[in-house]
């Protein structure tokens, strides 16, 4: 925050009651924003309960491209303290935050419940009231919010205003009125009670109306059918549930299918089996589900056929924490479905860039017949970001390689070539008929239990993804080549470290950051090479073990001095956190070697 | 009847079905003779062997994809149903038919099967029941006779058999029939009607195993057991009356359609055909999907 009275970059972090409507008055919020041209976030949260309970959610707002949700709040609003504090280190307060909660509470200022810190400023409005007094109800309250906001702030108040008349247009004028004179009420009680030291947000450097609004599965969905996916098969499990939900509503238009399976294995099944038969085809899911759909993920590569796979991490093992986000499941990503076997592995680390990963997936899924696995995780999948427009023509999208006339006089099907990609037909395809199979078999894709045969077959299955481990491209490195201190994170921490990357630069460490959207197979050489300069550093994950950091050591070397910093799932990191732990290296690096010599 | 079945300009023979892939069956197996009447059946159907999808899953009958020059799918343990599916949404011109054991279809891929027939996707099922797993040398099969020692009931089963004609009748299937390969021409009929039912069908094929099978269960103890639903004057159309007849499995052998919906309901992938057509119209380019999210 500036102190000179504007800002660039605002958290509000809202908590309520089911009925409180504190999530549509977040969205109610990244919506104008974003319409604003604001790079804008916003996460959600609530309890276990389907409806009631708590529920919660962050947006973040800046002038700059937003990384990630934010750490400490800007302004804290709670409309009932017992709800607001089952959140905790998810709405987190410090003395920089301005509180604001329901004078119905009946709670003093100096009363609130928030053990060990003093806010900056605190205000008990009358939220409910004001609601009641514009519209007769208290359903209006969300709408007060955001009067409070656009007053305080200065965001969004024609936007808000246009939002509130887009959503209530349906249900009547005098609706629509009634949500204007609460937004007003809720500006005028933030101009009447002006804050000690005004913070007003920068305006926006883009136009209006020039950014999208969407989350990581809606994104992931789209991607998928722009990269020409035809077939859905899946079953509902949190947090991947909404990639199949966009299918159901799109999918058909494009000629495509989806099917809704009795179980997880059967929702591969049928994707293995439109694969086979030729259409680009995939399934998604959370950790649960991957590990019933592992013997399909074998089937798939032995028989070479190209398939994406989602799998929106969440708390584990089993049902875990279904609602929060952890990295996981990278293990049973990477190593599950028994034999010997290589599945590529991508991750992306923001909505924006799942659109990349997505397309990217298909891509490689295609080219080398191989399934490809989308690590993303609950954070990613289920934010929403304002994304600024993708330029959709320059990505090139891949087909599998038919076989041509020539190829199907004799055809054979896992032919052996030189880059291992042998020409796949399908069904419908005259003279290319044979047999797929999850038994080994030779090239004519007859069955055998021939060792020589399985050691050339898997040679080829393993040479064809070899050209992977040196896609620069997949792997986003920033910082000077020669830099001491590393980051290494993935995923939605990525964009975390992404900030910290920027905040230890401008304090002078001398810190490079690689983010990898490939996770595995583990590029050898990229690693070497980035990690040549490195003397300390931090593979920075959101899980118990530290995953990538574990498999980078299993595959590659990785200097002595980096290290995992790791948390738990549903912990999330603060940028400031991994800050602080370079500046604790940097240090360590700066002791003199006679030091520790004297030390022993 | 599949749309394009009607243009066959070619006639085939049983041989064109056949691959010079040798089997691997016991000498005797029941399945020869399954295998035989799905050439003769696909020859009555007339369609091209590229443009029949064969999808398997594991056991000794799951090998049959692979004696046939159709396109075959000799995928996984108990889930040649939902692979099928797949491919039939994926391409509904193709001609599927799925196949495998009594173990592969009511144990482990048991939970598939209800879906399947309620989903009603025009495939044809023919599980080849045998009542014993006979790939891993003989252990209980979900079809096993309650009492019948084997490897794993060295004093005898202690459970009830599975009934697959009752469960695909009560889950509601619009083809149920049964053969046995002591009636070739009998069961390639009833394999060719299943084929050309347009929807979900299913034919369970008494198919002896000849190594672990007692005398009782095999071809020639069919022979004098047979009965033909027909001869009973049993009425196809009526299923209540096939459910009944469908009660006595395991203890008789009644072959031909138990039951054959005489209005058949539209199959899921015409719906799905249905439902492209309606909303082709309305999909933006691919490459614009995207403009869905703008904030405008």
């Amino acid at each position: 925050m500036h102190l000179h009275g504007t800002m660039d970059d605002l958290v509000v972090g809202l908590a309520g009651s089911g009925g409180d409507g504190i999530v549509s008055a977040g969205e109610s919020l990244i919506s104008a924003a974003g319409y604003e041209g604001y790079s804008a976030m916003m996460t959600k949260s609530f309890g276990s309960q389907v409806r009631g309970g708590e529920s919660s959610c962050r947006v973040r707002i800046s002038t700059h491209r937003v990384q990630n949700p934010g750490g400490v709040l800007d302004v804290a609003i709670a409309l009932n303290w017992e709800d607001f504090l089952k959140f905790g280190a998810e709405l987190p307060v410090s003395g920089s935050t301005i509180v604001i909660y329901e004078a119905k509470t009946g709670i003093a200022p100096g009363a609130i419940p928030l053990v060990g810190v003093s806010p900056k400023e605190v205000f008990a409005v009358p939220i409910m009231e004001m609601a009641k007094q514009a519209t007769g109800t208290d359903k209006a309250k969300n709408t007060v919010v955001l009067g409070l906001i656009a007053g305080w702030f200065g965001i969004g108040r024609q936007a808000i205003l246009r939002g509130l008349e887009k959503r209530f247009a349906k249900k009547g004028a005098a609706l629509v009125q009634a949500n204007e004179r609460a937004f007003i009420l809720g500006e005028q009680f933030a101009k009447e009670h002006p804050l000690a030291t005004p913070r007003v947000m920068d305006r926006p450097v883009g136009e209006p109306g020039k950014k999208m609004l969407v989350d990581g599965n809606d994104m992931c969905a789209a991607a998928s059918i722009f990269a020409g996916c035809e077939f859905f098969g899946g079953y509902p499990i949190t947090p991947s549930t909404e990639v199949m939900q966009f299918f159901t509503r799109e999918v058909w238009k494009y000629g495509g299918a989806v099917l809704q399976a009795e179980d997880e294995i059967a929702g591969i099944g049928a994707a293995v089996g439109a694969s086979f038969a030729g259409k680009k085809a995939m399934t998604a899911t959370s950790g649960p589900g991957l590990a019933l759909k592992t013997e399909m993920m074998g089937l798939a590569s032995i028989a070479e056929l190209p398939l994406v796979i989602v799998d929106v991490q969440r708390g584990g093992p089993s049902t875990g924490i279904p609602t929060k986000p952890e990295q996981s499941d990278l293990f049973t990503a990477a190593f599950s479905a028994h034999g010997d076997v290589l599945r590529p592995i991508l991750a992306p680390t923001s909505v924006s860039d799942t659109f990349d990963v997505t397309v990217e997936a298909f891509n490689i899924a295609e080219r080398y017949q191989t399934p490809v696995i989308i690590l993303s995780d609950q954070e990613v999948a289920q934010r929403k970001e304002t994304v600024d427009p993708i330029d959709t023509a320059r990505f090139r999208i891949e087909e599998r390689r038919l076989p041509t006339e020539s190829e199907l006089v004799d055809y054979a099907r896992f032919r052996h070539t030189e880059d291992g990609v042998s020409p796949i037909s399908h069904p419908g395809m005259k003279g290319g008929n044979y047999q797929g199979a999850g038994i080994e078999h030779n090239e004519h894709a007859n069955p055998t239990a021939s060792g020589s045969v399985h050691a050339a077959m898997n040679a080829k299955r393993f040479r064809k993804l070899s050209p992977l481990k040196t896609r620069h491209d997949l792997f986003h490195i920033e910082g000077s080549a020669n830099a001491k201190l590393a980051l290494v994170a993935w995923g939605s921490v990525a964009g975390i470290c992404r900030e910290a990357f920027m905040q230890a630069t401008a304090e002078g460490l001398d810190v490079k950051l690689l983010v990898p959207w490939l996770l595995y197979p583990v590029a050898e050489d990229i690693y070497r090479e980035f990690f040549a300069s490195v003397r300390a550093g931090f593979v920075v994950e959101l899980s118990h073990q530290g995953q990538l950091y574990r498999i980078l050591r299993m595959f590659t070397e990785v200097p002595a001095g980096v290290t995992s910093f790791v948390r738990d799932g549903a912990n999330p990191f603060q940028p400031r956190e991994v800050v602080a732990k370079l500046r604790g290296a940097a240090l360590s690096l700066q002791q003199p070697a006679t030091t520790i010599a004297w030390e022993e | 009847m599949n749309s394009s079945a009607a243009a066959t300009l070619h006639t085939y023979q049983a041989k064109d079905f056949k691959s010079d892939l040798k089997p691997i069956w016991c000498p005797g197996c029941g399945d020869f003779g399954v295998v035989q009447a799905i050439y003769r059946a696909l020859a009555g159907v007339g369609r091209p062997a590229h443009e029949i999808a064969f999808v398997s899953g594991i056991g000794c009958s799951s090998r049959i994809p692979g004696y046939t020059t159709a396109y075959g799918f000799n995928s996984v343990h108990g889930r040649a149903l939902p692979i099928a599916q797949g491919i039939k949404l994926a391409n509904p011109d193709l001609l599927v038919l799925v196949a495998g054991g009594d173990g592969d279809g009511f144990s482990i891929g048991g939970g598939h099967v209800p879906h399947a027939v309620r989903r009603n996707i025009d495939i044809t099922y023919i599980v080849m029941d045998n009542q014993i797993y006979g790939l891993t040398k003989g252990q209980l099969s979900p079809t096993s006779p309650r009492g019948l020692k084997t490897v794993t009931s060295e004093y005898g089963s202690l459970e009830e058999p599975v009934n697959p004609l009752l469960y695909m009748l009560a889950y509601g299937a619009h083809f149920v029939a049964q053969g046995t390969p002591a009636d070739m021409v009998g069961l390639a009929q009833v394999i060719e009607e299943a084929i050309r039912y347009p929807g979900f069908s299913f034919v369970n094929v008494q198919s002896p195993c000849v190594t672990y099978g007692g005398e009782e269960v095999q071809v020639k103890a069919h022979r004098a057991q047979m009965k033909s639903l027909v001869s009973l004057g049993h009425d196809s159309g009526d299923r209540l009356a096939a459910m009944g007849l469908a009660q006595s499995y395991g203890r008789e052998l009644h072959t031909g359609v138990f039951y054959k919906d005489p209005s058949p309901p539209p199959s899921f992938d015409a719906l799905v055909r249905e439902r492209q057509g309606a909303l082709a119209g309305k999909a933006v380019p691919r490459a614009r999907i995207l403009d869905a999210f703008m904030q405008k």
